[in-house]
């Protein structure tokens, strides 16, 4: 697992000592309300996710670090069965920001900033796709000012990012968030 | 112009709202028209007008018009 540093923030692989603290986030209304489940998550089956993470090549998932402190988290995941990470030619991104002060600040597209570079560069990905729920406004708009495009409407929304889409709609974000 | 009656109008400007809704009060995320793009065109126009270069943090941390007199003023402008 590869640690992402840049932009002001660090992305570093989720630790066994990190799990309690991301399952009271996950579990907290704040963050559960634009899951597609809001059942909460006991601290087994935390511990068997994360246990699946340690073998699991189709997806990463990091703990995002402002300051030190960490605020949110992020993954993605390969789209299609039978890829890998490494060569997949879709890939999903997810993130939420579990502290409040940050949630709905510029730096928030900061750790998608790092993601993204590293899908379309490493990765060298065609493309990355979002799912929303249709009823998070906040959400559809961050990924709008990204790049994304929507694809597919109804109750979760699909939206998909290129490589081209995603460097013209960023060249200022990135220029305030790599001073 | 003051330096306050300066950076109500910045914020007017870069907000694109009317002077009279800008106040010390006012915060990020609180109105429609402050959110993440508008915040950029905003630090654009705080840095055109006080001829400053903010750096991202204070970009970040710039939560609101009180806090915006806050890192203007460790820039060397002075609110009365």
């Amino acid at each position: 697992m590869k640690a992402l540093c840049g932009y002001n923030v660090a992305l570093n692989p989720i630790q066994q000592t990190d799990l309690e603290m991301i399952r009271q986030w996950r579990n907290s209304p704040a963050v559960s309300q634009f899951m597609l489940s809001q059942e909460d998550i006991s601290t087994e089956q935390q511990q068997a996710w994360f246990n699946k993470l340690q073998r699991d090549n189709t997806q990463q998932h990091w703990l995002i670090c402002y300051k030190q402190q960490p605020i949110g988290c992020a993954n993605i995941k390969a789209c299609y069965q039978g890829q890998q990470l490494s060569n997949a030619q879709a890939i999903e991104v997810g993130l939420y920001i579990a502290d409040e002060r940050y949630r709905g600040n510029i730096v928030a597209f900061a750790p998608t900033l790092l993601v993204n570079d590293y899908c379309f560069e490493e990765l060298a990905t065609k493309q990355l796709l979002a799912v929303v729920k249709n009823s998070n406004q906040a959400a559809l708009n961050y990924n709008e000012k990204l790049g994304y495009k929507v694809q597919q409407r109804g109750e979760l929304l699909k939206l998909t990012l290129t490589a081209k889409d995603y460097q013209q709609a960023t060249v200022t974000i990135k220029q305030f968030l790599s001073r | 112009m003051t330096s306050t009656q300066t950076l109500y109008q910045a914020f007017a400007t870069g907000l694109g709202v009317d002077l009279a809704q800008v106040s010390d009060e006012l915060a990020y995320n609180s109105i429609p028209q402050w959110d993440s793009t508008a915040h950029m065109i905003l630090i654009a126009e705080l840095e055109n007008q006080f001829d400053v270069m903010l750096d991202t943090d204070d970009i970040i941390d710039m939560s609101s018009v009180a806090k915006a007199k806050e890192i203007l003023a460790k820039h060397d402008v002075q609110f009365a």
